[in-house]
């Protein structure tokens, strides 16, 4: 069927006498099938195969070839295909299943054990850490992960003494554990390193194979990340999420009575301030920097902006500042923020108390844009 | 050539900042998250009474925090002037015809926000709740302004059927006024006296217009 119209230099299949003309898109599915769904296997007597839901593990000779793909330190971002992300309070740990297949090397009612260490570790060690998750657990959550040994004297057991049975396959856990490192330590780019799995034989002591896993296809990406998100202080206003977030002083008057709750009212000239305090949260990663600078400015103005207006204090008491309406007057909020931390900072509502013809009653809204920059 | 285009589109994918909310981002140094803030404005009024420093002597204006919310004692009066009462008092005339009136100066002072329209502004008093016998009732100097009243005959009787306007049209929000308010005594005597101690209330009203 396919003879009739093949197109030049596209390969054929000969079978029982006949031949196929095979096209360019049906060699991908088949590529595609095979990639997807036949484990991977090259050991001669254990193998490394793609769990479920875990990263593809591809033959090369008798070893394999992976890849997390993308990290970071904060775990932003959708991890690649096979990976979980577990955003932890000094990193991020981005774990995967793998399977271990035995079917060689042991004697009928013989078990082999499986151990592993880097036998090639990452150039960035500080950076990218190997951890690794026995068979023995459901290897997803960070506790159960330890850090991968890097000595092939003392290697770190995968599938525990007695082992298992020829025939027997079991799950473990792999993963890079991303941890915050700014400064002198910070890190972003490529990395790779190299797996050895061994599997010895726990009736003889015998090894029976050893088998490696490279993490570099492709080599492992390690980006630099910043985070700075904002969160309701105890007793001051709520801080919805919205677009990015959202905060409603509701009824609010010239004579600062009846502020709601969450709301302190403090007398000023023309008006009063209603102030709540809130929380600024940064995070950032692999920044050369171990401070970050937190500013904020009115990017978007009240339409009475005589009658309203932004203000800043460092305490519930003020000063409270008025923060300006573009860039260039924006209000430092600190230029010593450090990671992970959390700032309590005050925002003040100016409600004017005038009357007449500029006066107004009704709802308006501004929005402040908080800007955290690491040097 | 579609090939190269796309390599090149995934490489250019692959360097570029990706921000994946507005509260983080990778492969940069700066992320700018963003805060709406809203409020609903609204008018506001306040009325507050306060103990005047026109007069010699001043009844104390004292806030209970509760209703009523202010209270004023003028002390122990009789229709002749012969008690001294807690501040001024001017005694009758003619003893026996002309009233005794024990009188103090307030301060009453509007304050008011977000109002467009406030030139006819005005404060209104009433006797809402009146003394319980015949020989006493509430005045107000009759000039509705902060001179001192000079003699018995600038007083006048407190409205109880309706508000009398104390103040405007056109109060300034924040400025105290002062303004004098008393009780005259009656020289009667008959069934409907009565001595001891009696009260009596009076409503302010601010109206910004």
């Amino acid at each position: 069927m396919y003879g009739h119209h093949r197109e030049p230099n596209l390969p054929t299949v000969e079978s029982s006498g006949k031949v196929w003309h095979v096209s360019a898109r049906f060699a991908l599915i088949i590529f595609f099938l095979i990639s997807c769904c036949i484990p991977a296997r090259a050991g001669a007597n254990f193998d490394l195969v793609s769990a479920p839901g875990g990263i593809i593990l591809t033959q090369v000779g008798n070893n394999y070839i992976a890849s997390f793909g993308t990290m970071n330190a904060l775990g932003i971002g959708a991890p690649a295909a096979g990976v979980t992300v577990i955003p932890l309070s000094n990193g991020s740990l981005y774990l995967t299943s793998y399977a271990l297949f035995v079917h060689g090397g042991l004697a009928a009612g013989q078990t082999g054990f499986v151990t592993a260490y880097a036998s090639t570790n990452f150039a960035h060690p500080i950076a990218l850490v190997l951890q690794s998750c026995p068979s023995s657990s459901s290897c997803n959550a960070s506790n159960q992960f330890s850090n991968l040994s890097t000595n092939v004297g003392a290697q770190t057991t995968v599938i525990a003494p007695p082992g298992i049975v020829k025939g027997a396959t079991v799950n473990a856990g792999l993963a890079i554990f991303v941890p915050d490192n700014n400064g002198g330590n910070a890190f972003n780019g490529t990395d790779q390193a190299v797996i050895s799995f061994t599997m010895i034989n726990n009736n003889t002591g015998a090894t029976i194979e050893t088998l490696t896993l490279s993490l570099n296809n492709p080599r492992e990406t390690l980006q630099s990340a910043v985070s700075l998100t904002l969160a309701s202080a105890t007793g001051g206003l709520s801080i919805a999420p919205s677009t990015d977030y959202a905060m409603n002083f509701g009824n609010v008057n010239g004579l600062g009575f009846g502020p709601g709750a969450g709301l302190a009212v403090s007398a000023t000239a023309g008006g009063v301030i209603y102030s709540t305090p809130y929380l600024l949260r940064p995070a950032f990663s692999d920044q050369s920097s171990t401070t970050a600078t937190l500013k904020t400015f009115v990017s978007t103005n009240f339409a009475h902006p005589a009658v309203l207006g932004l203000r800043d204090a460092a305490s519930s008491t003020g000063p409270f500042t008025p923060i300006g309406n573009s860039p260039g007057g924006a209000v430092v909020i600190s230029t010593t923020a450090a990671n992970r931390s959390t700032l309590t900072r005050f925002l003040g509502l100016f409600v004017s108390n005038a009357n007449g013809a500029t006066a107004f009653a009704g709802s308006d809204a501004a929005t402040l844009t908080f800007t955290m920059t690491v040097p | 050539m579609k090939k190269y285009l796309m390599i090149f589109a995934l490489g250019v994918m692959a360097l570029s900042t990706a921000a994946f909310a507005g509260t983080t981002a990778v492969n940069t140094n700066t992320v700018s998250p963003t805060l709406q803030v809203s409020a609903t404005i609204q008018k506001a009024v306040q009325l507050t009474l306060s103990t005047g420093t026109a007069a010699v002597t001043h009844c104390t204006v004292t806030a209970t925090g509760g209703t009523p919310d202010y209270t004023m004692n003028f002390g122990t009066v009789d229709a002749l002037g012969i008690n001294a009462g807690n501040c001024n008092k001017f005694g009758p005339a003619n003893p026996g015809v002309d009233n005794a009136i024990y009188w103090s100066d307030y301060n009453v002072t509007p304050v008011f926000t977000s109002h467009t329209a406030i030139s006819g502004t005005t404060i209104t008093a009433q006797v809402t709740t009146n003394f319980g016998v015949s020989n006493i009732f509430i005045v107000r100097d009759s000039a509705n302004s902060s001179t001192v009243p000079a003699s018995a005959a600038a007083f006048t009787a407190l409205a109880t059927a309706s508000a009398d306007t104390i103040a405007g049209p056109g109060v300034t929000s924040g400025t105290a006024l002062t303004r004098f308010i008393g009780v005259a005594v009656k020289p009667d005597n008959g069934a409907t006296v009565g001595t001891g101690a009696q009260s009596a209330t009076v409503t302010f009203t601010l109206t910004v217009q």
